[in-house]
């Protein structure tokens, strides 16, 4: 057992460090040609690096004060654009991966619909073959970037006598093919919107932009799901984004509000829940070091990890009193200077009820740790073996 | 960075826990007014004996294995797992004091008879008002013919009532000393408390002109050491206690059915057992890192055990208090181990600093970062 992180002079980090010093501000399609988008993915996208050479080239572009791609277009580079490596084509990688790791092109995700969002399984969205097409039709919610996005990975159902979970597809659709609407949806923070509602009505979507086959829609978008980045750097408030406890302490500690004794002892209770979390995702990295999966302690960490977050934010704006209620006023310094999305206290403050809803709730994570790593019993799907047309019909729907 | 744990600290930890899980037996504890010795206090000592563990962390040089705290860890997780009664805390408290307290003779004098089984300690440290830093003491200490003489008394000492040898801190000159006391002196009153968690024994001390010997080691050069190490014991058996917990109300929720189906079928027990199991988990890693932080002597490792120690004990007393909720009105009973756990978890929240007293300290130790 060793907790010492990749030190400063270690030959990888200088490696890293004298290519950013060579490259100033560094166009992001650089930085993906060098491999330092992607670095565990293998070449030539990535470097194949190891779990540390992935901690020193996040330390180093965050050193060398260089907004993380992954921010930008997090979809692609957290989520999806991975499953082109298995299960793309040489045409799609060719024609997607490098304009996705730029963040030339941004992707969303065109998974929740307004039938439910945690029971994506359950989907309406249908693609119906017609020669070298497919043709879609249906209604996409809670759509991130969808009003930025070139690319679109939808999934909808192709097969609709199968299973539910069975019958899906996933395809990379152009955001600006004709009968597609984005309609943005104004959150409770009111500011920039962060989520769409896209409609797809009668969209002509080319056969080769199929991702893998037929019916691996359902798996193809849980890895999605499970593969995001740990974001290890920098244990943020908003899904590890934004102001952490190390900065609200920090600030707490500049402004003297530490010395009210109920604000210290819930600064210092954050601040050691921060600290927990910061090794909780060194550990995951370290697992990955060692071969092991993704542990338990993925579901456990954001189960901790969101609610933290809101406290976080919200410790910093009750500090403020009634001056927190007037719009834009800031708790207390922006960390990394405001540049990310979520690097400001008061957006994230009156964003962060999100972020026990979105990535899987809280009260799903919790059934999951509860049934996959307890062993409690599962909860069971009453239509998950049912053809999915079958539970369309009226009859059925009322007797339900 | 590696996290993993090695396979010699896995073989310790499985060592441990096979010897424990198949020695301790809580179940005469389980009858009304049993205290430790009904707990077999002296005979799970002497089978401790035979292992060695007496001198776990007294140097080769004197005797005994020489384990660092990450190893010592791997040991005192499953004591506290088992709640295993005996005198292991008092004997390691005093070994590190006068590990780090003691002159060369006094070392030579004492450690291998500890290691060898043959001479338990106590460490006598806290006062009537249950703190345990500062300069203040209910002790005074007076010299007299080449020695000195304590008078007053020490409150809430771990296996003292069992002790060959006590170490005392008492205040003499305006500071605060250590002083090694023979507990069978007739200056020396130790009265056993009803102390709720029966699966420890504490004890109050009274001192009437009773003799003493100086260790070497100002406080402040030897009790911010013993301290932080002492702190690591209970946050581990607190962490691993925890663990048991989970355990044991996991498998209740599987097996007990309500309305048709197991309890554990139910979102209700499910969230509260996946808020235990996370809790679990933040315990654990932070133990890890601190007792890796000691035992490389670290510049973080005050922090780092001063964060442990708050955050599994307080994980500890709230799963314990869910595991009975869990088991519903059962486990309110005398007859259920649930409230040895329950009175453990509350005993360790309390002992050597409360976890919003530990909380002040790592604040305090940041804003002196900031100054």
């Amino acid at each position: 057992m060793n907790f010492d992180l990749p030190p400063d002079d270690d030959p990888r980090r200088l490696e890293v460090r004298a290519w950013f010093a060579a490259h100033p501000k560094p166009k992001y399609r650089a930085m993906a040609e060098a491999g330092y988008v992607v670095p565990h993915w293998p070449r030539p996208w990535g470097l194949a690096a190891d779990a540390e050479l992935q901690l020193i080239v996040d330390e180093e572009i965050k050193r060398a004060g260089v907004l993380a791609p992954n921010l930008v277009n997090p979809v692609a580079i957290n989520n999806c654009a991975q499953s082109l490596l298995t299960h793309g084509t040489k045409a799609q990688q060719g024609r997607f991966l490098l304009p996705a790791l730029a963040a030339e092109e941004i992707w969303c995700m065109l998974f929740s619909e307004p039938s439910g969002g945690s029971d994506l399984g359950a989907l309406r969205t249908t693609a119906r073959k017609e020669g070298d097409h497919y043709i879609v039709r249906g209604h996409k919610i809670w759509t991130s970037l969808a009003h930025k996005s070139k690319i679109g990975v939808l999934v909808a159902r192709t097969d609709p006598h199968a299973p539910k979970h069975a019958g899906l597809s996933q395809f990379l659709i152009d955001m600006d093919s004709p009968g597609i609407t984005v309609r943005p949806i104004i959150d409770m923070s009111g500011e920039e919107n962060e989520y769409n509602e896209v409609f797809l009505d009668e969209v002509k979507v080319p056969a080769d932009r199929l991702l893998g086959k037929e019916g691996e829609g359902w798996a193809l978008s849980m890895s999605q799901l499970q593969t995001e980045r740990v974001a290890l750097s920098k244990p943020g408030a908003i899904w590890g984004a934004g102001p952490s406890a190390r900065e609200l302490v920090q600030g707490l500690i500049a402004t003297g509000a530490t010395k009210d004794p109920l604000v210290r002892d819930e600064a210092a209770k954050l601040y050691i829940e921060g600290e927990i979390l910061r090794l909780l995702a060194y550990r995951s990295f370290s697992d990955r070091m060692n071969a092991k999966g993704a542990g338990p302690e993925a579901a456990a960490r954001k189960v901790i990890a969101a609610p933290h977050g809101q406290r976080v934010v919200d410790l910093a704006k009750r500090c403020q009193g009634m001056a927190g209620l007037v719009r834009g006023t800031e708790a207390l310094p922006q960390p990394n200077n405001g540049r990310g999305t979520y690097d400001n206290w008061d957006y994230a403050f009156w964003f962060s009820p999100a972020v026990t809803l979105g990535v899987g709730t809280q009260e799903i994570l919790k059934n999951v740790i509860a049934e996959r790593v307890l062993g409690l019993p599962r909860e069971k799907d009453p239509t998950a073996k049912t053809p999915w047309s079958e539970l369309q019909k009226p009859q059925l729907k009322a007797a339900s | 960075m590696d996290f993993a744990l090695s396979d010699d600290h896995l073989v310790l930890r499985r060592s441990a826990r096979d010897f424990l899980e198949k020695e301790i037996d809580l179940s005469p504890l389980l009858r009304p007014n049993a205290g430790v010795e009904e707990a077999r206090y002296a005979e799970n000592w002497q089978k401790l004996v035979e292992l060695g563990w007496p001198g776990l962390i007294v140097p080769e040089a004197y005797g005994g294995s020489g384990l660092n705290c990450l190893d010592l860890v791997m040991i005192v997780s499953e004591m506290g797992r088992t709640l295993a009664p005996g005198p292991l805390f008092g004997t390691l408290a005093g070994t590190w004091a006068i590990l780090k307290g003691g002159s060369e003779t006094q070392k030579q004098a004492i450690l291998p008879r500890v290691a060898g089984g043959g001479m338990k300690l106590a460490l006598a440290i806290s006062d009537r008002d249950g703190s345990s830093d500062g300069c203040g003491s209910d002790a005074e200490a007076m010299p007299a013919q080449g020695g000195y003489l304590l008078q007053g008394s020490k409150s809430f000492v771990v296996d003292a009532a069992e002790a060959d040898l006590l170490v005392v801190a008492a205040r003499h000159d305006h500071r605060r000393r250590f002083f090694l006391v023979d507990p069978r002196q007739a200056g020396v009153t130790i009265d056993v408390l009803p102390w709720r968690d029966t699966t420890r024994q504490v004890c109050n001390i009274r001192f009437e002109r009773a003799k003493a010997e100086l260790l070497a080691a100002d406080d402040m050069a030897a009790w911010p050491w013993v301290r932080d190490r002492l702190l690591l014991v209970l946050a581990a058996e607190s962490a691993a206690g925890l663990q048991s917990v989970l355990a044991t109300t996991t498998e209740y929720a599987r097996e007990r059915v309500a309305f048709g189906k197991p309890i554990g079928a139910y979102q209700a027990i499910k969230h509260q057992l996946a808020d235990m199991f996370s809790a679990g988990e933040c315990a654990n890693v932070a133990v890890l890192h601190a007792a890796w932080a000691l035992s490389e002597e670290t510049p973080q490792a005050s922090a780092s055990i001063a964060m442990a120690k708050s955050y599994a004990c307080d994980a500890y007393v709230a799963a314990t208090h869910q595991s009975i909720q869990i088991f519903g009105a059962i486990g309110f009973t005398w007859e259920m181990k649930n409230h040895l756990f329950f009175k453990r978890a509350r005993a360790n929240a309390e002992m050597l600093g409360a976890p919003a007293t530990h909380r002040a300290r790592v604040i305090a130790m940041l804003e002196q970062q900031a100054a």
